[in-house]
């Protein structure tokens, strides 16, 4: 017998803690722990509780809460599950795991990501060791280049060849860097594998470290991720104690030291060069390329910078070999891609598929499609530096090239869902919100550029856009994307290009018309009361906070646009359905 | 920016002194000073930041240019409660501009305020990594997700409630 | 270090392999467009504005992305080129982007509403201190009649001078007129001209436009002739304004300061009469028609023909030029029109000792184009304004003025220029008895002798704009006769300094047309005027009316010493940028047509402070190149300023403990040096 509570950060979140100090109290005095994983990637399901019963077959109980511990408990120390049967996820939630490919998260939710014995019994520091026993720094560099890996973090350049540059450039003293600085809003699968699975990311890193012949790693982790911080912390002693981090790791000539690097705040630090400025204690501005990293990077040293998903693969691939690994996928990208699905979805949470699958696959099949039986109409991936796909090209094949042509990018795996009731303008401005928040203000094209965007969407939403703004944003981005100093500046334009490119005609409502087709921007809605619905119950009247509805009880109430100040209070309220908003 | 406003007479430097032996140093520490310094003070006082620049031989103004350069550091005090609302993308589709309003609507202050009796502030995060229980907001440490109007309400009342208990 | 070639815009450059583009251009003579680059410094790459694009990286590709010159290695075989379609729309989005968070003037409105664009605000600092003569150098820089324009100038300066939303505008135009008069008792300012270039200009009309234009052509090396119909030079300033407003000694000697210069004057010759257009054509290389309005326009009543009804430049030319005053006691006057003209020749006819005498106006004060402190001296030379009526009819009896019937009006709605337009009222007239009915309600050209160049439908003569071209090949034409007609005197000397730069580029072989040059302006609602300590406008002393209503000798007595004049001249706000003339940005802002406008949006703008030793500094001009940052840290090694917040709203800020000066600024300036704009100053 053996339980798990699934606790990522959004398990917690989720009461995961809750149920599991419940649990361990209903369960005191039996003498079996309540045990602790990582996240299995069904956010919708949490908290989850993994047990496997005597004959070793799996419960998943979903959607748990403390009340049901007592219920729990009774069921493991009698190993009978029917009393928690309702309990147990359904054949169709669980087809969500079924339908993945699991490289990357390979552990995640499976193991004790704070118990480096767990991960090795699960084969971890296998690869490591076969690397430094068997293998040259050469020999690694080719199995990646086999693997035909590349870069998770959205950019999608070739692992090994990065590994090569910095392998050959000058020097004694190089560094390995793992940029965990996972800012795309939207966006957890990094955060996912570090609570989830540390070990992987470690390992990951020393082999790439190895390869370079770099003596140092150091991971860049965001601020936001305290759970990530310390699960990795804990790893790292671990890892230290067992020998896999230091001085001659297992007996070899390579030694390697260890360490975290705490993020502060800025999105932009996602950017190789911010990144290294931001370590080395500065404000986070990109530099100017060349010189690259691979030549002059932290303190000037030659350095290598990868994502925590790039390294999640490394290990799977020493183990299995670079052929296994592209197998899976298409010409263009090898390999499986994990994802982050969430917003309007059925079954949000963490998929990794082999490339090449499309994104009605993962949508639909894996995701469930849809909440509350409403439509699709997009699909934003890449965050930031993404864009927008419509519904006409969800059988678009997942690969760098097919989504590149698209206008979005592959990014690093946020895929967030809308449906009808999405403005689409509302989203480029929301992601003009956030990159002009977010820009160093360093150039001129996104310092002012993105504050211009900003604006100009902004006056579209309320109501106040003129004619020529669409072509106004267009030679905007355009002009942006030349000039920006870099990837952040010359993305920032992706989201309004494609909203623009795809859904044109929800921008000219905006602008013509003054309406909003998907009823989001509260400047430009009108409610009305139907005479004909209304019963004059007078708790629209009552709820209007502006006072902007009058009307004798038992007969129609009329709305005073001038008044209204468009909150939706009295729609919701209203009982027959009476008030309608265009 | 209003450092220059602080009062900073009351605060005790020598706190300090145990981060800036470990890490000052270390060349590229600066943020992780600003780090712990913070977490001591709960945020970054004048002197502290006068302290830090001197024992790191950084100028005033680069320190107050990397501190200020960083969402994460503060330089007012917060209040008892941090609620920290995250406008990642999967909360914005899920509704977090309405929370915003309900938070801002329930205590009077906005992004980056505090309320004037020192229990709230508020702040507005980036992703939070929390995006399929949008929308979500931390306080303190605890996380809460897949708020609406009513649910935040709740909360707050909740943490009003058990502060009026309390004294 | 290996040598290579590269091409940058067509030019073969040598250079070092690894040197970068931007200096290799910078050492063969080719000027890319930077902001944020310093050789004391390493290379930024924030201002975007040398972006390059690769045509051919020497293997015969081309490179994807635009890059930026000063970051970019030269490698051999390189063809780099800097005004391409996408680095030209990149720059001039990156610099209607910055001017779009510029809160800046680049030059006051003193001097953007001048039509000369006199410098106002430099030679009020002139003044200020004292220089006359250096104040008179920068005024005859645009503006070769001070003295003279300085009286009876109707300023627009003036009329935009900031001052005014503190508590009154500057005495600008009288301040340039005492100037002018002190450089002309002693060591005059005359300006040293180029070479002799043998090219031959005639200029037709010996006004202040035809003048000017042969003032600055003159310096500029050129042989000029004024033809001028006229026994004298000095056009309507001669001959139109009395000599109360303007005495003909300041005149006569400020022409003949342009006359030394070299200038040929041909006086008492008319086109057409004495010598034909072709004839001056034949003999010059250029020729520049400036001949004037001279012709008064009729108001289309009944009764202009006859006896005592007389044209307002008419009634003025013999009284104005030759000083010769006819009696007119004991007579009435009527005269109709509301602009300078009728005030004009209201106050010469009171001179003349006419009984009574009205103005005609069709408006009401408020809308008179006239200035208003000639309205005033005119009501108080006893001058009788009849508002709100309109000449109906001229009566007669026996072939002479009699009688004057008016139209009574009142004011309907506002017209396009915002002025509400008079409306009959129907039925409703008035009877004025008169002896003499003086039409001054505008001028126009006379237009025989340049019967053969194409006119406008006003009836001037039709010029380009931009080169002031007529019809007749080599012949331009400027000031009152052109296009839109009659102006003010500032506005036809504003044509010929811009037309002489013109006929200059023709001269030497190629026209280069006249373009505004865009100008950084800040809006009025944006300027904090509340914190200016108040300090009253000098009231300039005029002879009592009862005196000067009987003699032509000058209102106005002037200054009373120079301690008014200078006190007066520092109250100048300085609202144009003190680095003008050098600023980066404006210069490459007007390397390309750009249209901030549409960018118009938030601004980033932050109160000036003086915490460095002897530099203030104005955030709202700075342009975050950084430069003055990187180069407090890296060369002066002291790192005092720093860069605050991030993004849009980042500001570049020193020390921030005390509200002092920062006290180990070493004073280097090399900050100041190295700001490409005007947001360092020196104090």
């Amino acid at each position: 017998m053996k339980i798990a509570v699934g606790q990522g950060s959004c398990g917690i979140a989720a009461g995961a803690q809750k149920v599991s100090d419940a649990l361990k109290k209903c369960l005191e005095k039996s003498g079996i722990s309540v045990g602790v994983t990582g996240c299995i990637g069904m956010c919708w399901l949490e908290p989850i509780v993994d047990i496997y019963d005597n004959d070793n077959t799996l419960h998943r109980l979903v959607r748990v809460s403390e009340k049901d511990s007592e219920r729990i408990a009774e069921a493991v120390k009698t190993n009978d599950f029917s009393q928690v049967e309702k309990l147990e996820i359904t054949d169709e939630d669980n087809s969500f795991l079924e339908k993945q490919t699991r490289i990357a998260l390979r552990n995640c939710g499976i193991i004790d990501p704070d118990d480096i014995n767990a991960y090795v019994d699960a084969g971890g520091y296998s690869a490591l060791s076969k690397v430094l026993n068997n293998m040259s720094a050469e020999d690694v560099i080719e199995e990646i280049k086999i693997s035909g890996l590349a870069g998770r973090g959205g950019a999608g350049f070739p692992t090994w060849f990065k590994w090569n540059a910095a392998r050959q450039s000058q020097g004694q003293e190089k560094y390995l860097i793992c940029n965990a600085d996972e800012g795309d809003p939207g966006a957890f699968m990094d955060r996912a594998v570090i609570e989830s699975d540390p070990h992987t990311l470690i390992e990951g890193m020393l082999i790439g470290a190895f390869a370079i012949g770099a003596s140092h790693a150091v991971v860049y982790v965001r601020a936001e991720y305290p759970l990530a911080i310390i699960r990795l912390q804990n790893a790292i002693e671990q890892a230290k104690k067992a020998g896999f981090i230091g001085e001659n790791i297992l007996g070899s000539n390579f030694s390697c030291d260890f360490r975290i690097k705490a993020g502060a705040g800025a999105f932009v630090c996602g950017e190789e060069t911010a990144l290294i400025e931001s370590l080395e204690g500065n404000r986070g501005m990109p530099r100017l390329k060349p010189p690259f990293p691979a030549q002059a990077g932290y303190w000037h040293k030659p350095s290598n910078i990868n994502n925590v998903e790039t390294f999640a693969n490394v290990a799977w691939i020493i183990s299995n070999g670079g052929n296994a690994f592209a197998a899976m996928g298409t010409p263009d990208s090898k390999g499986t891609k994990v994802f982050a699905l969430t917003g309007k979805i059925k079954r949000g949470g963490l998929v990794e598929i082999p490339m090449g699958k499309t994104l009605r696959d993962v949508i639909f099949d894996i995701g469930g499609g849809i909440r509350d039986n409403k439509e699709f109409k997009a699909v934003q991936m890449g965050g930031p530096s993404g864009g927008c796909i419509p519904a006409h090209l969800l059988d678009t094949v997942i690969d760098y090239k097919e989504l590149g042509k698209t206008g979005a990018i592959m990014g690093s795996g946020g895929m967030v869902v809308m449906d009808e009731s999405t403005c689409m303008v509302q989203m480029a401005k929301f992601f003009l919100d956030f990159t002009a928040k977010e820009s160093c203000g360093k150039c001129v094209h996104c310092r002012i550029g993105t504050k211009r965007m900003q604006e100009i969407l902004t006056r579209i939403t309320e109501g106040n856009g003129k004619d020529g703004d669409i072509e106004l944003l267009e030679e905007l981005c355009s002009g942006i994307k030349d000039g920006a100093l870099c990837g952040l500046g010359q993305t920032a334009p992706n989201p309004v290009l494609t909203t623009i490119k795809y859904f044109r005609n929800e921008y000219e409502a905006h602008i013509n018309n003054k309406k909003c087709p998907a009823k989001e921007c509260r400047d430009l809605l009108s409610y009305e009361i139907d005479s004909e619905k209304c019963k004059g119950c007078t708790l629209c009247a009552r709820k209007c906070p502006a006072n902007a509805i009058t009307g004798q009880v038992k007969s129609a109430h009329i709305i005073n646009p001038s008044v209204c100040i468009k909150c939706g209070q009295c729609a919701a309220a209203c009982k027959f359905g009476a008030i309608s908003v265009k | 920016m209003s450092c220059c406003n602080c009062n900073d007479t009351k605060i005790d430097l020598s706190l300090l002194d145990a981060v800036l032996d470990e890490y000052a140093g270390i060349p590229g520490s600066l943020i992780t000073i600003l780090q712990k310094a913070q977490d001591i003070y709960g945020y970054l006082p004048t002197s502290v930041i006068y302290k830090v620049a001197d024992a790191t031989s950084c100028t005033p103004a680069k320190v107050m240019g990397v501190a200020t350069f960083y969402t994460q550091f503060r330089f007012k005090p917060v209040g008892k409660y941090l609620i920290m609302l995250c406008k990642g993308t999967a909360c914005h589709v899920n509704g977090s501009d309405t929370i915003a309003k309900t938070i801002s609507e329930e205590l009077g202050i906005t992004d980056g305020e505090t309320t004037e009796d020192g229990l709230f502030s508020l702040s507005f995060v980036a992703c939070l990594g929390c995006c399929s229980l949008s929308p979500v907001m931390m306080i303190n440490d605890e996380t809460y997700g897949s708020l609406t109007p009513a649910k935040v309400k709740e909360i707050l009342d909740d943490i009003r409630h058990r502060e009026v208990q309390s004294i | 270090m290996n040598q290579i070639k590269i091409t940058i815009n067509g030019k073969v450059c040598q250079c070092d392999e690894g040197e970068y583009i931007l200096k290799v251009a910078q050492d063969n003579g080719i000027e890319i467009p930077n902001l944020c680059n310093h050789e004391s410094v390493a290379a930024y790459g924030a201002c975007g504005l040398c972006t390059i694009e690769i045509i051919d990286d020497g293997n015969g590709r081309a490179l994807p992305k635009l890059m930026r010159a000063c970051a970019t290695k030269a490698m051999n075989g390189y063809v780099v080129s800097y005004d391409t379609e996408r680095t030209n729309r990149a720059r001039k989005i990156a610099l209607e982007l910055l001017m779009s968070d510029h809160d800046g003037d680049c030059i006051g409105p003193c001097r953007l509403n001048c039509p000369a664009q006199t410098d106002c605000q430099k030679y009020l600092k002139q003044i200020a201190s004292g220089d006359y003569h250096g104040a008179v150098e920068t005024i005859k820089d645009k503006l070769p009649l001070p003295a003279s324009i300085g009286r009876v100038c109707p300023h627009p300066c003036e009329q935009n001078c900031r001052r005014q939303y503190v508590e009154e505008s500057l005495s600008i135009a009288q301040l340039k007129a005492y100037a002018a008069d002190m450089d002309l008792k002693s060591d005059t300012f005359r300006a040293i001209g180029k070479p002799d270039t043998g090219k031959k200009v005639s200029i037709i009309g010996g006004g202040p436009a035809g003048l000017t234009a042969a003032y600055f052509l003159r310096l500029k090396g050129h042989s000029v002739t004024i033809y001028d119909m006229m026994p004298k030079m000095g056009g309507m300033l001669r001959y139109g304004i009395p000599a109360y407003r303007l005495p003909k000694d300041v005149l006569d000697r400020e022409i003949s300061e342009i006359e030394l210069h070299g200038v040929e004057f041909i006086n008492n010759c008319r086109i057409g009469v004495d010598i034909t257009l072709d004839e001056i054509k034949n003999i010059s290389d250029a020729v520049i028609a400036a001949p004037g309005a001279w012709k008064s326009m009729s108001m289309r009543v009944k009764g202009e023909e006859l006896n005592g009804v007389i044209g307002g430049i008419d009634f003025l030319r013999p009284i104005s030029g030759a000083e010769t005053t006819p009696d007119l006691s004991g007579k009435k006057v009527a005269v109709c029109g509301g602009g300078n003209t009728a005030m004009d020749a209201c106050r010469t006819a009171v001179r003349c000792g006419a009984d009574k005498v009205y103005v005609i106006y069709r408006r009401t004060r408020n809308e008179m184009p006239a200035e208003d402190i000639e309205i005033s001296e005119a009501i108080e030379e006893g001058v009788e304004f009849k508002f709100l009526t309109n000449p109906d009819e001229i009566i007669g009896v026996d072939g002479a003025v009699s009688q004057i019937k008016l139209q009574v009006m009142e004011l309907g709605e506002a017209d396009a220029s915002g002025r509400r337009s008079p409306v009959a009222v129907e039925g409703k007239f008035e009877f004025l008895d008169v002896d003499m009915v003086i039409m001054a309600i505008g001028q126009t050209i006379e237009p025989s002798g340049f019967e053969s160049i194409e006119k406008t439908k006003k009836g001037t003569i039709s010029a380009e704009e931009g080169t002031f071209l007529t019809s007749i090949e080599k012949v331009f034409s400027i000031g009152d006769a052109t296009n839109n007609g009659a102006s003010i005197a500032i506005a036809a000397i504003g044509d010929a300094n811009k037309c002489a730069d013109v006929v200059d580029s023709y001269l030497s072989g190629e026209i280069k047309p006249y373009t505004a040059p865009y100008v950084s302006e800040r809006r009025l609602s944006d300027i904090d005027f509340t914190s200016k300590e108040m300090s009253a406008r000098i009231k300039m002393p005029v002879r009592n009316a009862e005196i000067r209503k009987k003699d032509f000798y000058e209102v106005n007595l002037g200054f009373e010493d120079d301690r008014q004049v200078r006190t007066e001249a520092a109250r100048c706000l300085e609202c144009g940028c003190h680095d003008y003339e050098d600023c980066k940005l404006i210069k490459y802002a007007n390397m390309q047509e750009i249209k901030p406008l549409r960018f118009d949006g938030v601004k980033n703008t932050n109160p000036i402070e003086q915490k460095l030793i002897a530099i203030e500094r104005n955030p709202s001009k700075c342009i975050l190149c950084g430069l003055c940052v990187r180069i407090c840290e890296d060369v002066a090694k002291k790192g005092i300023l720093g860069l605050v917040g991030r993004g849009f709203t980042t500001v570049i800020k020193p020390e921030f403990n005390n509200d002092d000066i920062v006290s180990v600024c070493k004073n280097c300036k090399k900050c100041f040096e190295a700001c490409p704009t005007g947001a360092l100053k020196l104090i």
